[in-house]
């Protein structure tokens, strides 16, 4: 969703430190109230993918721009709102090149050299991990609130 | 020009800066080659006593400069004198200035980050890439040094070369420092400077670099016996080597020992590439041994290096080290004169491409071993395959993660709806763009205040069990408390679109919101705060 992703503008407060947990709440909180608001109860896949993308916009916004996977995650994101694609996932097939598979795994992979891959997919896991663990800490407050 | 701005932006937002007294710049920078001083390089320098001290020493020695001048004007002028030393003999300048370069080079290169604040000072600023134009050198002196880019190359280059922690790029432009010459050459880091002088000059033609280093190296008169002491790294023994003939065929240019010199020189032009561009290694080798003309390197080389890879660099410091064992043999242990050389690894092959290669598989080692530390269980696996494999796997299996929790937050829906849209003050967030990190608990404090109904108290649990591992949990309450106490808010407020929930905001919140985000005042949110990746 457009709301998503526009809300997002300023720049990274700690380029050097790296994202910030605090911000990354920040962002997908901001955003998963969006997509609650805003798509129907009834389609839950919709709402969940709508939410995978949010949680995935809001892990690039956070990482900065200065970061390639983040800007390929951002291109790719605004690209599929018009075409309405699926949230990008790749299989990779250990079977083959392994430097290959991670390329396909890493967002914006495919243009760097080894060297930066491997940068960029320490960082990619970085926030990957740190989103993960957002996300289970809402999950497990919403569903120890509840019944 | 690009690779300039490329390099310089690349290192100033790696939030290591050289000390802003090396930008200051004066106009006796234009005898320096500029290049190297500005690099910013994050990493630190392992060695920067050595690195000022050969610098001091490498300037004092030829120049009778006192090492203590921090000024590159020293540096300029025994480039002068080495121009002088050179024109006055028959040896070819170019050959001269090339091993003068290298010698210089390395020196430059293992200095430690403290060198550059002095020698920064003459070189352009941000620029990260190696060569300055030649057009810096004093008039007599401008033929020998039209090699000053290529030098910077060159030095860049033999920073890959080392391919250590590349020890900081400041390290390594910090050589100019005439002071810290003399020391530096007794350093025991050459490595580290090497290595970060290689990679910067990745994208500049070597060749004039090199000479320049050659030049340099020889005039701080490192000893062999120093320079093999300053290689220490298995990497920089080649480089080292190299250097430490550089170093003493300079010294036979100061001590107008042509002989030696005329033997030195010739070695030197082999060596000179160390760090020229990939283009033609192997041209540049025996161009300037055979060449007699001005050591400036000529535009081609500068041409050549644009591509700035790391392993042309390597394929010239590899000849050179040839040489330099040499030299190494031929020449009695060298004066006290210091200077540090990028060797290439004892018992390895010592050809730039070899050396390219290895600082690249440094390069990939040191973030395959980072890469270990993150994805846990992987530090029982050993082998690069089985690593990437481990690493694939876990990037997978995040990303299935983020899927399931996606879908299960959307299963999840009914029972956050009100209290998520309270809970982020969109407004606030984008009038003052990014917020002081400190702030954020007292906004989302002030924020969850304002929902008094159930809901809250689970987004309130939401919000601080998920940054309960980072943030401090006092410092959230705290300021859940004082925005409780100062706001309320009615419900119907919470239901109504963000818009107004922001007009609600800023009309009783601006009080507490401008505290909160006015400044980061010394709060104790703040001091609370730990925000970790």
């Amino acid at each position: 969703m457009d709301s998503k992703s526009s809300a997002c503008s300023s720049p990274n407060p700690n380029p050097t430190l790296g994202p910030s947990k605090l911000m990354l709440a920040f962002r997908f909180l901001r955003a998963l109230s969006l997509v609650r608001r805003t798509t129907p109860a009834s389609s839950r896949t919709c709402r969940g993918r709508r939410i995978e993308r949010a949680a995935y916009a809001s892990m690039a916004y956070t990482a900065g721009a200065s970061r390639a996977w983040s800007r390929a995650v951002l291109r790719r994101l605004h690209h599929r709102a018009r075409r309405r694609a699926v949230a990008p996932r790749r299989l990779s097939t250990t079977a083959g090149n392994r430097a290959e598979a991670l390329r396909r795994l890493v967002p914006g992979g495919g243009g760097m050299d080894y060297c930066t891959l491997l940068e960029e997919t320490a960082d990619y896991i970085k926030c990957l991990s740190m989103q993960v663990e957002l996300m289970q800490g809402i999950v497990d407050s919403a569903s120890s609130y509840g019944p | 020009m690009e690779k300039e701005g490329f390099w310089g932006l690349q290192w100033q937002s790696s939030g290591a800066k050289l000390p802003p007294e090396l930008n200051s710049g004066s106009a006796a920078s234009d005898q320096l080659p500029q290049c190297f001083l500005n690099l910013n390089w994050k990493q630190p320098m392992a060695h920067d006593a050595d690195f000022e001290s050969a610098l001091s020493s490498l300037v004092s020695s030829p120049c009778s400069n006192p090492p203590a001048s921090a000024d590159g004007n020293g540096i300029g002028e025994l480039i002068g004198r080495l121009g002088g030393i050179c024109n006055s003999n028959d040896i070819s300048p170019s050959s001269r200035y090339r091993s003068a370069d290298a010698s210089c080079y390395s020196t430059l290169l293992n200095s430690p980050p403290k060198l550059n604040l002095s020698v920064m000072d003459h070189r352009q600023q941000g620029r990260g890439g190696p060569p300055m134009p030649v057009n810096r050198v004093p008039g007599p002196h401008i033929g020998p040094f039209s090699a000053e880019p290529g030098f910077e190359d060159g030095a860049a280059r033999l920073s890959c070369f080392a391919g250590r922690s590349s020890g900081s790029f400041a390290g390594q432009f910090g050589f100019l420092e005439p002071g810290n010459l003399s020391q530096a050459s007794r350093s025991q880091s050459p490595k580290g400077g090497f290595g970060s002088c290689v990679g910067v000059g990745q994208s500049r033609s070597e060749r004039p670099a090199h000479l320049e280093m050659e030049m340099r190296s020889k005039i701080g008169g490192s000893s062999t016996p120093e320079a093999t002491e300053l290689g220490n790294g298995p990497e920089e023994s080649s480089l080292s080597d190299r250097m430490t003939a550089d170093a003493s065929t300079l010294r036979a240019i100061t001590d107008n020992n042509s002989g030696k010199w005329k033997t030195a020189a010739k070695r030197k032009g082999r060596e000179a590439p160390l760090s020229s561009s990939a283009t033609n290694p192997p041209a540049n080798m025996t161009e300037e041994e055979n060449s007699d003309a001005k050591r400036c390197k000529p535009a081609d080389r500068n041409g050549g290096a644009k591509n700035a890879a790391v392993k042309p660099k390597t394929e010239q410091n590899g000849d050179p080290a040839h040489r330099e064992g040499k030299d190494n043999d031929h020449k009695p242990p060298e004066s006290p004169k210091d200077y540090i050389h990028v060797r290439a690894r004892r018992g390895q092959a010592t050809d730039a491409h070899s050396l390219a290669e290895r600082v690249r598989r440094e390069k990939i080692s040191k973030r395959m071993k980072f890469l270990q530390d993150l994805v846990p269980g992987c530090n029982k696996v050993t082998g690069k395959a089985v690593m990437l494999d481990e690493i694939i796997n876990y990037v997978q299996s995040l990303q299935r993660q983020v899927e399931f929790l996606s879908m299960k937050l959307a299963t999840l829906n009914p029972q956050m709806d009100v209290s998520m849209e309270n809970l982020l003050p969109k407004d606030m967030y984008q009038s003052r763009g990014l917020m002081p990190q400190p702030v954020y608990p007292a906004e989302i404090g002030t924020v969850l205040s304002y929902a008094h109904q159930p809901q809250t108290v689970a987004l309130q649990s939401i919000v601080t069990s998920s940054l309960e591992a980072q943030f401090s949990l006092n410092s959230l309450q705290s300021s859940l408390q004082q925005s409780q106490s100062m706001q309320h808010a009615t419900t119907d407020a919470y239901t109504d679109a963000p818009s107004q929930l922001g007009g609600l905001w800023e009309d009783d919140l601006q009080s507490v919101a401008q505290t909160g985000f006015g400044q980061n005042h010394g709060q104790t949110h703040a001091s609370h705060m730990k925000i970790e990746l």
